[in-house]
């Protein structure tokens, strides 16, 4: 079973459609990644999944629960990390964690347990008794992450973990998300952080009101672009640039400086040939090497493609 | 149930933090009723000359028999006496005003709301919060009152007959629902506004029935009998659990996360 199902998820506010008919599913155990540009309907999932608005039309399943039907359950089965920590800042981080636990249903004994297991774990034990108003948006951050973790849910939604936070603490976060994976949870993660998403997803949609692809980031790379050789020659490499053409299995190429960029099917067979080619056209050839695209070349091909927010979909 | 009881506990540990609040909800109460004791000292040291009978004294049998200065203690001491039904009223207003918006304030609402926390259980917990404190605030300055008017009055009758059956009745069986009716309009607009002092204004008319009360009380058109005041408290506790009901009728989840929450 999945972690989380979905069949044509769809939610309106009033003529405008947040989200639009959303099907997919995320498995379990691993890490989902959520990618959209802003107002593109990410939080709006998030919200419907962690059964705190309802969709207009289409259904699902979180943790094996139907939304709508067994509301109660998804939420005491799912952690949510919310944009905003929203933390009471004039209670210490243990009443914090403590008052969550108690709404999560832990007994009293099992929140004091759960709650030093976190703050432990997070670095914010020596901090347990401050006011959460004297910390600094790292350290309420962390805390947020351990309020969602405290019941142990199946799966986590983490909205935007590390932004705004400094280097240091936005490592710190991702390497928990990575030791959350290694427990076997699923982590449902939006992130505008390309760079963090490519590190951390097993699994990336790409979304934009409604979703536009979805699969592993190398899956989702070699869908658009295929594979990519980069080679350079000594001059000008536009002089090369018809030599290469002419190969049936050249799929695109461009030349800039001394380097001509190729899109092929399968490098590991074609790059010789290539390179045959041009040194029989008389090119002398520093270097052959791949060319990765980024996530970022994916995500941004993909949301360019797309309509522009705003434009009903009713 | 148990669920109310942590978020009641949530809301007394930030209420205690919170000290300019805590200064509205004491100092008010505090006035109300050391203004009266000191009018009423007053009164009985200075008695009044005039022997005209104003309605109240006219249409309430206790009066008879008492003597031109015991009628002028005794007329305000009654009307004083209302000021602790209206007490109720005003403390769980300044508390309850921040129940929900505050949430909404301090960006908590969210994650509140994502907890398997029902809402009954949730307006419970923010009710009580509000309530209790108000109860104790309530009969507290009732007692101080009730102990100075013995130190202070003409005489024995005097006393009884601001302290009468049905005053007592009301402080003790009435006010406990005037408060909730009040606490559970407040978190209901609460729920609805974003700004507290905004919450606290919309539920002030809670009070308008009350003033009528007392002005009817005043102009003798309404006797205080224990048995109306019976009557009255009943009809206050059957109200009180309509209100409650009603607040949670008309929290909307989703509507307060997606159009009220900043």
């Amino acid at each position: 079973m999945h972690a989380i199902e979905t069949w044509d998820l769809t939610r309106a506010f009033g003529d405008r459609v947040a989200v639009e008919r959303l099907t997919f599913t995320a498995p379990r155990g691993a890490v989902f990644g959520f990618l959209g540009p802003n107002g593109a309907g990410k939080t709006t999932t998030v919200r419907m999944l962690a059964a705190l608005i309802a969709p207009t039309s289409g259904s699902a399943v979180v943790a094996g629960y139907r939304l709508g039907e067994e509301d109660q359950d998804i939420r005491r089965n799912v952690g949510l990390l919310t944009e905003s920590p929203g933390l009471y800042e004039r209670l210490s981080a243990r009443q914090n964690l403590i008052f969550f636990a108690r709404l999560y249903d832990l007994d009293a004994a099992r929140a004091e347990v759960q709650t030093e297991r976190y703050l432990r774990m997070l670095g914010l034990w020596d901090r347990r008794d401050d006011p959460v108003g004297s910390f600094s948006k790292g350290m309420r951050q962390k805390l947020a992450i351990a309020r969602a973790l405290l019941h142990e849910p199946a799966i986590i939604f983490l909205d935007e973990p590390t932004a705004g936070l400094d280097p240091e603490a936005a490592r710190t976060v991702r390497e928990f998300i990575k030791e959350l994976r290694a427990e076997g949870r699923t982590i449902f993660l939006t992130t505008h952080n390309l760079p963090e998403a490519d590190e951390l997803c097993d699994t990336i949609a790409v979304f934009r009101t409604r979703l536009l692809r979805i699969g592993a980031p190398d899956t989702l790379r070699a869908e658009l672009f295929g594979s990519s050789t980069r080679i350079r020659v000594a001059g000008d490499a536009t002089m090369f640039l018809d030599v290469v053409r002419a190969l049936p299995f050249v799929r695109a190429a461009a030349a800039s400086g001394d380097a001509l960029t190729l899109s092929l099917d399968n490098p590991d067979e074609q790059n010789p040939i290539l390179v045959q080619a041009l040194i029989k056209a008389g090119a002398a050839i520093r270097y052959v090497e791949p060319r990765e695209h980024s996530l970022e070349d994916v995500y941004l091909h993909l949301v360019r493609e797309a309509e522009p927010i705003g434009q009903s979909h009713a | 149930m148990r669920k109310a009881l942590v978020i009641l506990h949530k809301e007394w540990l930030e209420l205690r933090g919170e000290r300019t609040l805590l200064m509205t909800v004491i100092v008010p109460p505090l006035l109300l009723t050391i203004l009266p004791i000191v009018a009423l000292y007053l009164i009985g040291s200075t008695p009044d000359e005039d022997t005209s009978q104003p309605g109240a004294v006219i249409a309430d049998p206790s009066f008879v028999g008492l003597s031109e200065p015991e009628v002028g203690q005794a007329l305000m001491g009654k009307q004083f006496g209302l000021m602790f039904l209206i007490m109720p009223l005003l403390v769980p207003a300044t508390i309850a005003s921040y129940s929900i918006v505050g949430e909404k304030m301090r960006r908590t609402l969210e994650p509140l709301l994502a907890a398997p926390v029902r809402t009954w259980e949730l307006l419970l917990g923010k009710c009580l919060a509000s309530l209790i404190p108000s109860l104790i605030i309530t009969w507290g300055a009732a007692a101080v009152f009730v102990l100075a008017l013995r130190l202070i009055v003409l005489s024995d009758r005097v006393y009884q007959v601001i302290l009468g059956g049905g005053w007592w009745i009301l402080l003790l069986l009435g006010s406990p629902s005037l408060a909730l009716i009040m606490v559970a309009a407040t978190v209901a607009i609460s729920g609805r506004v974003n700004d507290p002092r905004t919450a606290q204004q919309v539920s002030a008319v809670v009070v308008v029935p009350l003033l009528a009360l007392f002005i009817a009380q005043l102009l003798g058109v309404v006797v205080l009998t224990p048995l109306l005041a019976l009557i009255a408290s009943t009809a206050l506790a059957f109200l009180a659990i309509l209100a409650f009901a009603g607040a949670i009728l008309l929290f909307e989840r989703e509507n307060i996360l997606t159009r009220w929450a900043s």
